[in-house]
C-alpha cells in the first residue's frame, strides 16, 4: 500500500518535471510585443511570414506604455512595435535597444458608433458635439492617453473639437486601444474614437458605423518599431518584414499609411 | 524481574504550585486526592514527563527520568509509562486495534498485532478489534485505554479520573478490574481523583492534596483515621477504613464475621464468600464510646480499645476521638459535652460500639471477573525504550 | 480554447501546491502548538495577501525583482533570465499570494486535534516525529487536502498578479484567465466564452470538494 502511493508520486513528479511550462529559449520562437491596435494587422503578417520563411513568431498585444515598462523591467520580448515614437524612443534612450529602429506604419482614428446608438458619426465630430450639448452622451470611449498613443490622439482630436471638457466626465478608457474598441463596440457606451484597424477587422463585420478623422486634427500616430539588443536572427528577419512591400500592403489594407 | 518503585518530588510556584514528595512500591496504588485545581493532574503530567516542574525529581526504580538539578529530563516517548487520560484520548483515525497496536512499538513489527488482539481480549474487548472509537461506548474507550497503557509494558500506571466519565454500575466494573489488575502487575499504580469513594475502593495509600501542597500522605487507612484532618472530613465526612478478610458467613442469623488486625465486626449478610478480602469503612458519627461493655442492647460489635488522641473542634462543638483498637484505628464522632461527661482522655481504655448497619463493606466485583493472569506476557518484563 | 493556455493555468495551480504545501504544513502546525510572543502580528501577516489587491503584490514584484532593481539583475546574473515575465515568477507571486489559503485551513487542522490526543501519542512511545506522521497529520489531513483545493481553485482564478508579472507570454505566463482578456480584446468572443466556461466548471467542481471534505470532516469528529 505504501509502495505503491510511492510509486505513484515519483511518477507524477517526473510528469510535472518533464511537462514544466518553460521550454528551452533554442527552440523557443521569438516574442514580439505590439501595440493593440496591430491585432489584426499583424496576425496577418506573422502568418504570411511563416509560410514564406516557415518560421514562426508568437505576438503579445497591449498598451504601447505597458508594453514599454514591461520590457524595462526586463520582460524578454525581441522586438516592439509601438503605437507611436516617443515610447520606443524611451527604451533606446536607455541603452535597451539595437538602434533607433523604423517608422513602419501610420495609424489613424475613426470615431465609431455602434448600431442602436443616438450618436450619429462625422469627421468632424459634429454629431458628438450635439449628443453631448443635449446630454445624450451616457459614456463614450477612448484609449487610456497615458499609456495608449491612440488615447492622446483621440484627447488631441477632442481638444481641437472643443468637446474634450463637456465629454471628460464622460469617458471611459481603456487601457489598451483595443479594450477602447470593446467598450464602444459592445454597447457600453454610445461610441468612441478607436483605432480604423479595429473597424477593418475581419471579424468586425457590421457591428456599427464609423468616420475617419481626418489626419490634420490630430499629431500623427507614426508607429516606430524597435529590435531589442537581446533580438535573434529570426525576430531581425520578421523586422525586415514588416519593411517588406508584401507587409505594407497588408497594413495598406487595414486603414494604416505606409511611410515611402 | 527489575524493581519499578516510583521516587517523586515536585517543588514549584507556577504555573501551578506545587510542593509533594512521595513514592509508591509496585503493587501499591496511590491515590492523588483533591478538589479540582489542586494539581493532581499536574503531578502525573509530570511523571509522565508532559510537563517539566521547575524543580523536581522523578526516579523509577533504577532509571532518572528527570531531575532538574542534574539537568536530565527523558522526553515522554522514552519513559515507560502507561497513561490513561481522563477523556481517554483514543486516537480516533484507528480501530481498537490500531489504537492499542500504537504503544506496541518496542515489539518486532510480526508480534504486534497479535499482542494487541492478546491485550483486547484481556480487557474484555476480544470482539471489538475493528470498531473506531466513534462506535464504543463510555466503558468500552476506557477499556481501550487501558489496554493501551498495559501494551506500553510500563514501569508505572497512571490513571486521571478514570471514572469521572462513566455511569455507576460501570464504574464498580471497572473498579473491580483495576483492583484485581494491581495486583496481578507489579508496577506502581497512581490514580488521580476527587472522589472519596474511588480512594476508599481502590487505594493501598494516599496522597491529599490542597493547592498542591501535600497536606497528608500515608496508607489508607492510617490517613482516614487521622482527627486532624479537617479538610478531608468537610469532604466526606471522618471515617476509617482498613481491610478485613470474611471468616464466617452465618445464613440463618443472616450475618458474616469480618476479622480484621485487631477483633471482629459482624455485618449483615451480604453474597459474600468465605476468605474473602475486603474493604470496611466505619464513619465516625456511628461509632458510642462507652466506658464499659454494655448489656442489653441490640449491639452486635463492642470492640476495647484504648484513646489515642482527641481533636477538638472548638467552632462545630463536635470532636473526634482516635482508638486504637488491635492495630487499626477507629474515629468516633462525640460532643465536647460527652467528653467532660464522660472525662476522657488520652490513654483511656473504653468500648467502641458500633452498629452493624453501619458498617460499609467494600467488595470487589466477582461480576467482572478479573484482568486473567495470561495477559501478562513472561517473556519480556523489561522494556527497552530507545 | 487555447490548450496551452490551460496547460499553463493547471501547472500554475498544481505548481504553486507543491512549493505551497510542504511550508503550509509546517508552519500552520508551529502556529497552532506554539504560543510566542509576536504571535497575533504573524497570523495577521499571513492573513494580509488575502486582503491585498493584487495590483498591490505585482507592483513590489515588479519593483523588487525586475531588471531595473539591484536584486533583479543579480537574478538575471545567475539564473540567465529576470524573475518576472517567467513562469518561476508567476509561481513565486502566486505561492505568495496564496499563503493565507494555504496556512489557515491547516493551522485550524491541526488544532482541532485534542492535546490530549498528541500527549497520549508521547505517552505510547511514539517520537516527536512519528507523532506527526502518524497521529497528527492524518488527523488534519482533511484540511490538508481543503488547503490545496483551495488554493488550486484560487489559483486558477489569478488575474491581477498574472498581468503584471507574467507579460502574457504565451505558453509560459499566458493563463486561461488571461487568454480570456486576451481574446476579449481581440474580438474572439466565441474562444474567450469557451474558456469562461470552463473555468467556471472548474471553480464549481473545486467548491464541491471541499464542501463533501469538509462534511467527512464533520463526521470523523463525532
Amino acid at each position: 500500500m505504501k509502495a505503491r502511493r510511492t510509486c505513484v508520486l515519483l511518477f507524477l513528479g517526473t510528469v510535472f518535471c518533464v511537462a514544466w511550462p518553460a521550454p528551452s529559449p533554442a527552440q523557443k520562437p521569438p516574442t514580439i510585443a505590439a501595440a493593440a491596435n496591430l491585432n489584426f494587422a499583424l496576425n496577418e503578417m506573422a502568418d504570411a511570414f511563416a509560410r514564406a520563411r516557415g518560421t514562426r513568431v508568437e505576438l503579445v498585444f497591449g498598451a504601447s506604455g505597458t508594453l514599454t515598462r514591461q520590457i524595462r523591467d526586463g520582460a524578454p520580448f525581441e522586438l516592439f512595435l509601438a503605437a507611436d515614437e516617443e515610447f520606443p524612443n524611451q527604451l533606446t534612450a536607455a541603452g535597451l535597444t539595437r538602434d533607433a529602429g523604423a517608422v513602419y506604419a501610420v495609424g489613424r482614428l475613426v470615431v465609431f458608433a455602434p448600431r442602436g446608438s443616438p450618436l450619429t458619426v462625422d469627421e468632424r465630430l459634429e454629431g458628438l458635439a450635439r449628443l453631448a450639448k443635449a446630454g445624450g452622451v451616457s459614456r463614450f470611449a477612448i484609449a487610456n492617453p497615458e499609456v495608449a498613443p491612440y488615447g492622446k490622439a483621440a484627447e488631441a482630436v477632442l481638444r481641437k473639437r472643443g468637446i474634450w471638457d463637456t465629454i471628460r466626465p464622460r469617458l471611459v478608457l481603456g487601457d489598451t486601444i483595443a479594450q477602447a474598441g470593446q467598450f464602444a463596440t459592445t454597447g457600453n457606451a454610445v461610441g468612441g474614437l478607436i483605432a480604423y484597424s479595429l473597424v477593418l477587422a475581419p471579424d468586425f463585420g457590421d457591428r456599427g458605423t464609423y468616420a475617419v478623422i481626418p489626419d490634420a486634427d490630430y499629431p500623427p500616430l507614426r508607429q516606430r518599431m524597435v529590435l531589442l539588443k537581446r533580438a535573434s536572427p529570426t525576430a531581425t528577419r520578421f523586422y525586415e518584414y514588416v519593411l517588406s512591400d508584401a507587409a505594407r500592403a497588408i497594413f495598406r489594407k487595414h486603414g494604416y499609411a505606409v511611410p515611402q | 524481574m527489575p524493581d519499578h518503585r516510583l521516587a517523586v518530588s515536585l517543588h514549584q510556584d507556577d504555573p501551578i504550585p506545587l510542593d509533594v514528595e512521595f513514592s509508591c512500591d509496585p503493587g501499591h496504588v496511590l491515590a492523588i486526592f483533591g478538589p479540582s485545581g489542586s494539581g493532581k493532574t499536574t503531578i502525573l503530567r509530570a511523571i509522565a514527563g508532559l510537563a517539566r516542574p521547575a524543580h523536581g525529581r522523578v526516579q523509577s526504580g533504577g532509571d532518572t527520568w528527570t531531575d532538574t538539578d542534574a539537568g536530565v529530563f527523558w522526553p515522554p516517548h522514552r519513559r515507560a509509562v502507561g497513561f490513561v487520560f481522563q477523556e481517554y484520548a483514543l486516537f480516533p483515525h484507528l480501530t481498537a486495534l490500531g489504537n492499542v497496536m500504537t504503544a506496541l512499538g518496542h515489539r518486532r513489527r510480526p508480534e504486534r498485532r497479535a499482542r494487541a488482539a492478546e491485550l483486547l481480549n484481556a480487557v474484555h474487548l476480544g470482539g471489538h478489534d475493528s470498531k473506531r472509537p466513534r462506535e464504543l461506548s463510555g466503558g468500552e474507550r476506557q477499556r481501550v485505554a487501558l489496554a493501551r497503557a498495559l501494551a506500553r509494558e510500563p514501569a508505572v500506571l497512571l490513571l486521571d479520573e478514570p471514572f469521572a466519565a462513566v455511569d455507576r454500575a460501570v464504574r464498580r466494573r471497572l473498579q473491580g478490574e483495576i483492583d484485581s489488575l494491581r495486583r496481578m502487575l507489579r508496577v506502581p499504580l497512581i490514580l488521580v481523583t476527587h472522589d472519596f469513594d474511588d480512594v476508599v475502593r481502590l487505594a493501598t495509600h494516599v496522597l491529599m492534596l490542597d493547592h498542591g501542597r501535600s497536606v497528608g500522605y500515608g496508607s489508607l487507612s492510617t490517613l482516614t483515621s487521622r482527627p486532624d484532618l479537617s479538610w478531608l472530613h468537610e469532604a466526606v465526612g471522618p471515617g476509617s477504613v482498613f481491610e478485613a478478610t470474611v471468616s464466617r458467613v452465618d445464613i440463618d442469623r443472616g450475618l458474616v464475621t469480618l476479622a480484621f488486625d485487631g477483633g471482629t465486626l459482624l455485618a449483615p449478610a451480604r453474597q459474600l464468600a468465605a476468605t474473602t478480602t475486603v474493604r470496611v469503612r466505619i464513619p465516625a458519627r456511628e461509632v458510642i464510646l462507652a466506658t464499659s461493655a454494655p448489656t442489653g442492647l441490640s449491639l452486635h460489635n463492642v470492640l476495647p480499645g484504648i484513646v489515642s488522641a482527641i481533636h477538638d473542634d472548638t467552632t462545630l462543638d463536635k470532636a473526634i476521638i482516635q482508638m486504637t483498637v488491635g492495630r487499626i484505628l477507629l474515629l468516633a464522632e462525640v460532643t465536647r459535652d460527652a467528653i467532660s461527661k464522660l472525662d476522657i482522655k488520652v490513654g483511656d481504655h473504653l468500648h467502641a460500639l458500633v452498629k452493624s448497619v453501619s458498617i460499609e463493606v467494600f467488595v470487589p466485583d466477582t461480576n467482572a471477573s478479573s484482568v486473567g493472569p495470561h495477559f501478562l506476557d513472561h517473556t519480556s518484563h523489561t522494556v527497552r525504550i530507545t | 480554447m487555447d490548450w496551452s493556455a490551460l496547460r499553463v493555468s493547471l501547472w500554475l495551480g498544481a505548481g504553486t501546491i507543491i512549493v505551497l504545501l510542504p511550508f503550509g504544513i509546517w508552519f500552520g502546525r508551529v502556529l497552532a502548538h506554539r504560543h510566542f510572543r509576536g504571535k497575533l502580528l504573524v497570523e495577521t501577516l499571513v492573513t494580509v495577501p488575502l486582503v491585498l489587491p493584487p495590483t498591490v503584490l505585482g507592483f513590489y514584484l515588479l519593483v523588487t525583482f525586475g531588471a531595473r532593481s539591484p536584486l533583479g539583475q543579480a537574478f538575471q546574473a545567475v539564473v540567465g533570465q529576470p524573475l518576472p515575465f517567467s513562469f518561476e515568477g508567476l509561481l513565486f507571486a502566486s505561492a505568495i499570494a496564496n499563503i493565507p489559503f494555504v496556512v489557515q485551513p491547516i493551522q485550524r487542522g491541526f488544532e482541532a486535534i485534542p492535546p490530549d490526543v498528541r500527549d497520549a501519542a508521547a505517552c505510547c512511545g511514539l517520537s516527536p516525529w512519528q507523532r506527526f506522521l502518524r497521529i497528527e497529520l492524518p488527523l488534519a489531513w482533511p484540511s490538508v487536502l481543503t488547503a490545496a483545493i483551495l488554493t488550486f481553485a484560487h489559483t486558477l482564478g489569478e488575474f491581477g498578479v498574472v498581468l503584471m508579472v507574467g507579460g502574457n507570454l504565451p505558453g509560459e505566463t499566458r493563463t486561461l484567465s488571461v487568454a480570456i482578456y486576451d481574446r476579449m480584446q481581440a474580438f474572439d468572443d466565441r474562444s474567450a466564452g469557451i474558456m469562461a466556461a470552463t473555468l467556471l466548471v472548474v471553480a464549481t467542481v473545486t467548491l464541491m470538494a471541499t464542501t463533501m471534505l469538509s462534511r467527512q470532516v464533520g463526521s470523523r469528529r463525532a
